[in-house]
Formats: structure tokens, C-alpha cells, sequence
């Protein structure tokens, strides 16, 4: 197992509400490109919500990279960004520039370096001719990629995406998933409703009920999980 | 008296929400009332909102901040008004007015029990939705314009009837919040809140 | 959002903004206080145009500013000829109209950008009460950025309660909005917790 890269939960639980959204568990990952898939109610947006604190665990242990989220939740935040549906709610500053630079506030970063890494991930990202612009006039795609580069920028070495191509069409969803699936280095656990995207990862996990029932080669998961609906 | 949580960036964003939502109010047919008929301003609805719906703190921070982004010159007041002229203008008093009004609203709103009645919420947006913010506006408009007070008043009285309105549409509106989705009054979301953001699904 | 900055690099377009907020509020409250009668307004009225003309600003902008604030010249005029005598109507009319022109004068030679950073240092002093100037900051771009957001659902509503064939009013259309707008708010707020951001 390479430990960069380790991902590990030991009989973890997570209630909510008087209502058990995660049971018992227990996984160990260390492979680029995780997809997790299951139905609504499932437990996968609960589990990828314990890979960056935004969800703690009420019983059991979590290690991301061998972080603890209860004890290091700071440190973990820098080190795991986070990518949501709706790219509404994820951009926070007026500017496709300022929201990029928001993500490297209080890292002690000079203004010239907090700059020279802006226009690195506008120009990556094509949204050099919007820097200066409203970020909320961009369309739904390079909102999206927008969203992407804000959380790049801070260099991440996870990256959770909580099915960031729900609300995009076709060729924006080809777009976003080329970036986190073929270009970005970076490890990436994609919860996704999307089978043909949970195909390309090297490993999938399934919920059901809030239990993990399957954890394997995408394509048996993923079998096994189309059987289950027919 | 009231019992300050500890601020945390949800009231930050539900503050700035509601700041954007007074100013979306502001905005013309944002929200038609009696088909349209009646030209009032809605802003003053939405600072009633802020005060039932976030409490006197969070209410006033709400206001205070689209009062912000107006003196630096958005035009986010009904109308399209916005920048410094505002604020030294006839209408001064009553900007000043919303940021207590909401604060008076929320406070008289979330005395008692934590279930909102309709008394204590229509109570409450009449006191600090209209009077308190009257007792500032209706002043200082004298003041500006030197047009005695009693005659400023006098023409202060044809917004009387929309803002009664607003009041009795507030307090349906809170009320009608309360059942479809409680987790709006944010004092009664914080107890079940523990280490950072929690676990909100 | 429309920005009515005039871009320039005359004195006024280089003060310090908050220094010339300051200035400009000073300004505005010495002539609201001391101008009174027609000679004073005269006074003023002439102050405030080599305002505009140090701007670089002409006759124009001047005028587009008194035409942007006619339906204040009407509401404060009926009333003052009621009941008051001519001359103190037009004069009191007169002054407030040259305040509101004088502040048009300060929000045209400040970016809006500048102003923010400025009170982002302006919030600084908070710091001791427990509020980060940061927060002030995040506060204020939540806030700008969250309008369009809002005023979509507002959109959204309504078409949605148009197709369902209910004439969109009141309460019906507060609530779904009211809903919408406080769940994008604890939306944005894991998302700025994600990015690792405490404020």
C-alpha cells in the first residue's frame, strides 16, 4: 500500500438526526481514482463528507493520508479540497480572480506569489478572459471549472468531488471529468450517480442503506450494482 | 439578555444570504403584491424577515451589511438607489431606522418560547419594523429638508398603509416558515451543531 | 451590477478612499448645517461644480446626476410649497439635491474594489471585540455574490408557480424563496469550511 496515498476507516458510523446515515465501515484505499456510487440515501455523500471534517464520525476511526479529521481538522481541510454539485454555492468572492485567491488567504503567502498562482490555474483553466469579470456571468460549465481551480490552487493532495457533474451538460461533464479523471495528479474520491465515470476510476466502492457492500474492480461493482435495479 | 453563540461561518453566510435576499427584494416585480397595484417598497419586508427569521443580532448584521454595500456605491436599494447620497439624503434616517428596526424585530420575535406566535411576531415587526424605524426616519427627513416635524410627519403617513401590510405578510410568512422548514431560526439549529460544520446530511 | 465609476486619474480618483469618504461626509453635513439662504446655496452649488470639474467630470455628468434623482426633487418640492413660502422651498429643495450630486461625485471616482479592501482595513479595530476583519471581508463578497444567486430562485418560483397555475404572491412566493436562499447559505458555508478557510 502506498502511504501518500492512504485512505483508511476502521468501523466508522455516523448518526444524524436519530437516523443512521453511515454503519460500520471499514475500508483501506490507496488507489488514484476512487469512484463511490450507490443510490440516493445511500451513505456516499456521508462518506465523502468524512474525507474533509464537513461530517465527523460518532463511532470508529477515520485516517486520510494519516490525518485525524476530529484532532487535525484544520490540517486536513488544507490538505483535501472539496467540489459540490452546484457551482452556486461554492463560489464566494465577487471575481473569477478573488475567488481563486480566497482559497490562499491566511497561508502566508506573498501578493506576488498569491498572483503569480491565480493566473496559473486562469490560464490552465481557460478563464483568462473572465479574471477581472463577475464569476456568477460565467456559464454552468466554467463556473464549474471555476470551482476546480479555487480549490487546485491551494495544492491539494486529495481531491473529494461529491458528484460534481450533476448539474452539466454533456461536453461540460466531459470537460470536468477529463480534468479530475486524466490531467489532475492528484488523488480523487468521485461520489457520482454517472456509471460511465465511476468505470475510468482503478477502484469503486458501493452503499446501500448506509452500509459499504461492495469495494472492487469498477467493473464488477458496478455489474453487480445494475443487476441489483433490473 | 440574549445569549450571543459563538459566530460561525454559517452565520456569516446566512447573514450575506439575507443581505443579498433585502436586496433582490429591492429589485422591481421581485415580488408582486396585490398584482403589482400598490408601489411600495419590499426592502422593508425583507428587514421585518431579518429580524424574525435570524434574530436581533444576526437581523441587524444582515442589514448593516447591504447598508454597507450601498455607501460604497451598489445600487441595491429599491429603485436602483445606492452610493453615499443616501445616507445624507432625505431617506438617511430611515436606512439608520432598518438596522435598529431589525434589531427591535428579532428581539421582541425571540423573547419567550421557541415556537413563534402570531402575536408576538406581528407585535414585533410592527414595533421594529415601523416605529422604531418611523422614530428615526420621520426626524431626521425633517431635519434634512427643514420642513417642520409635524408636516414631515403628516406626508410620512401614505407609507403607513403599505408598511401595516408588510407587517401582517411578515408575520404569515414566519409563521408559515416555522412549519415548512424550522431549521431557518438559526438559535435552534446551533445545539445540535458540535465540532466544526457538522454533519448536515 | 452596474458600475457608474468613471475611470480617471485626476486628485479626487487618487485620494485614499477611505480618507475621501470621510471628506465627503464632512463635506455634506457643513452644507447641509450651514446653507440657508439663496447666496449660501449659490455658494454651494458652485463648490460642488469645480468638484466635478477638478474630476475631469463636465456639465454632462452633472446633469445626468440631477436627472438621476428627479423623483427626490418632486417628493421633497410639493410638500415644501404646501407648506412653506417659495423661496424656502426651492432653497431647502436646492440643498439636498446638491448633497445627493455631491456624494453621485464621490461614488463616481471610488472603485468599488478599493472601497472594500478599505474597509476591510477599516474593520481592523474589531479585531479586538472578536471579529476578524477577514470575516468583514467574506461577509461582503458572500453578500455581493449571492444576488444573482438569489435573484434566480426568485425566477425559479415564479415559473415554477406560473406552470403549477398559482398566480405567484405573498406568502407563497416568500417561503420557497426564503427556503432556497437560507439552504444556499449553508451550502456556502461547507464550502467555504471545505476550503479550509476559518473565519
Amino acid at each position: 500500500m502506498n502511504p501518500d496515498r492512504l485512505i483508511s476507516f476502521r468501523g466508522v458510523s455516523v448518526d444524524f438526526d436519530s437516523r443512521t446515515a453511515l454503519e460500520d465501515v471499514s475500508v483501506l484505499l490507496d488507489q488514484r481514482r476512487i469512484a463511490v456510487i450507490g443510490s440516493n440515501g445511500s451513505g456516499k455523500s456521508t462518506f465523502a463528507r468524512l474525507l474533509n471534517g464537513l461530517a465527523s464520525a460518532s463511532d470508529g476511526e477515520v485516517r486520510v493520508h494519516g490525518i485525524d479529521p476530529l484532532r487535525q481538522g484544520r490540517l486536513l481541510r488544507r490538505r483535501v479540497g472539496f467540489i459540490f454539485s452546484n457551482p452556486d454555492s461554492q463560489i464566494v468572492m465577487p471575481t473569477v480572480a478573488e475567488d481563486i485567491a480566497f482559497s490562499l488567504r491566511g497561508r502566508g503567502l506573498s501578493r506576488t506569489e498569491i498572483d503569480e498562482r491565480v493566473s496559473r490555474m486562469i490560464d490552465t483553466y481557460g478563464l483568462a478572459d473572465h479574471a477581472d469579470g463577475p464569476a456568477h456571468s460565467l456559464s454552468g460549465g466554467q463556473k464549474q471549472l471555476l470551482a476546480l481551480s479555487s480549490v487546485l490552487v491551494s495544492e491539494p493532495e486529495l481531491i473529494v468531488a461529491d458528484e460534481p457533474t450533476a448539474l452539466l451538460d454533456a461536453a461540460n461533464t466531459r470537460r470536468i471529468s477529463n480534468h479530475l479523471l486524466d490531467d489532475m495528479h492528484q488523488q480523487l474520491v468521485l461520489v457520482t450517480h454517472d456509471l460511465g465515470l465511476a468505470r475510468r476510476c482503478d477502484v469503486a466502492l458501493r452503499f446501500d442503506h448506509g452500509r459499504l457492500v461492495a469495494c472492487g474492480d469498477p467493473d464488477t461493482v458496478i455489474a453487480d450494482y445494475e443487476r441489483s435495479h433490473a | 439578555m440574549f445569549k450571543q453563540a459563538t459566530w460561525d461561518v454559517r452565520d456569516t453566510t446566512r447573514v450575506a444570504a439575507f443581505a443579498a435576499l433585502i436586496a433582490v427584494l429591492g429589485l422591481p416585480g421581485a415580488l408582486p403584491v396585490f398584482g403589482g397595484a400598490v408601489p411600495i417598497t419590499l426592502q422593508t419586508l425583507g428587514v421585518m424577515l431579518a429580524g424574525t427569521i435570524l434574530g436581533p443580532w444576526r437581523g441587524a448584521a444582515a442589514v448593516l451589511t447591504l447598508e454597507a454595500l450601498v455607501l460604497v456605491g451598489l445600487p441595491l436599494l429599491s429603485g436602483g438607489r445606492g452610493g453615499a447620497g443616501v445616507f445624507v439624503g432625505p431617506t438617511a434616517g430611515y436606512l439608520i431606522g432598518w438596522i435598529l428596526g431589525a434589531f427591535v424585530t428579532g428581539a421582541i420575535a425571540f423573547s419567550g418560547s421557541a415556537r413563534p406566535t402570531w402575536w408576538r411576531t406581528a407585535a414585533a415587526c410592527v414595533t421594529g419594523g415601523i416605529l422604531v424605524v418611523y422614530a428615526f426616519g420621520i426626524p431626521i427627513q425633517a431635519l434634512v429638508t427643514r420642513l417642520p416635524l409635524a408636516e414631515t410627519a403628516l406626508t410620512s403617513t401614505v407609507f403607513l398603509p403599505g408598511d401595516l401590510v408588510k407587517a401582517v405578510l411578515a408575520t404569515a410568512i414566519t409563521l408559515t416558515l416555522w412549519r415548512a422548514y424550522p431549521r431557518a431560526f438559526s438559535r435552534r439549529i446551533s445545539p445540535t451543531r458540535s465540532r466544526g460544520a457538522g454533519v448536515t446530511r | 451590477m452596474i458600475s457608474v465609476y468613471r475611470s480617471g486619474t485626476s486628485i479626487l480618483h487618487r485620494l485614499p478612499p477611505g480618507l475621501k469618504l470621510i471628506g465627503f461626509i464632512g463635506t455634506s453635513l457643513v452644507i447641509a448645517v450651514t446653507t440657508t439662504h439663496l447666496l449660501e446655496v449659490v455658494a454651494a452649488a458652485t463648490f460642488v461644480m469645480t468638484g466635478y470639474a477638478a474630476a475631469g467630470l463636465g456639465a454632462r455628468a452633472l446633469t445626468s446626476q440631477i436627472l438621476a434623482v428627479k423623483w427626490v426633487i418632486v417628493f421633497m418640492l410639493v410638500p415644501q410649497l404646501l407648506f412653506l413660502s417659495a423661496l424656502d422651498a426651492v432653497s431647502n429643495t436646492a440643498r439636498v439635491v446638491l448633497i445627493l450630486v455631491l456624494a453621485a461625485l464621490f461614488t463616481m471616482t471610488t472603485r468599488i474594489p478599493d472601497l472594500l479592501d478599505a474597509a476591510e482595513r477599516a474593520a481592523s479595530p474589531l479585531r479586538r471585540v472578536g471579529i476578524r476583519p477577514e470575516s468583514v471581508a467574506l461577509l461582503l463578497g458572500l453578500s455581493i455574490t449571492s444576488i444573482p444567486v438569489i435573484a434566480g430562485f426568485a425566477a425559479t418560483v415564479r415559473d415554477a408557480q406560473r406552470a403549477r397555475g398559482i398566480s405567484a404572491h405573498r406568502v407563497t412566493f416568500a417561503v420557497p424563496l426564503l427556503i432556497m436562499s437560507l439552504k444556499h447559505a449553508d451550502d456556502l458555508a461547507d464550502a467555504v469550511n471545505a476550503r479550509g478557510i476559518e473565519s
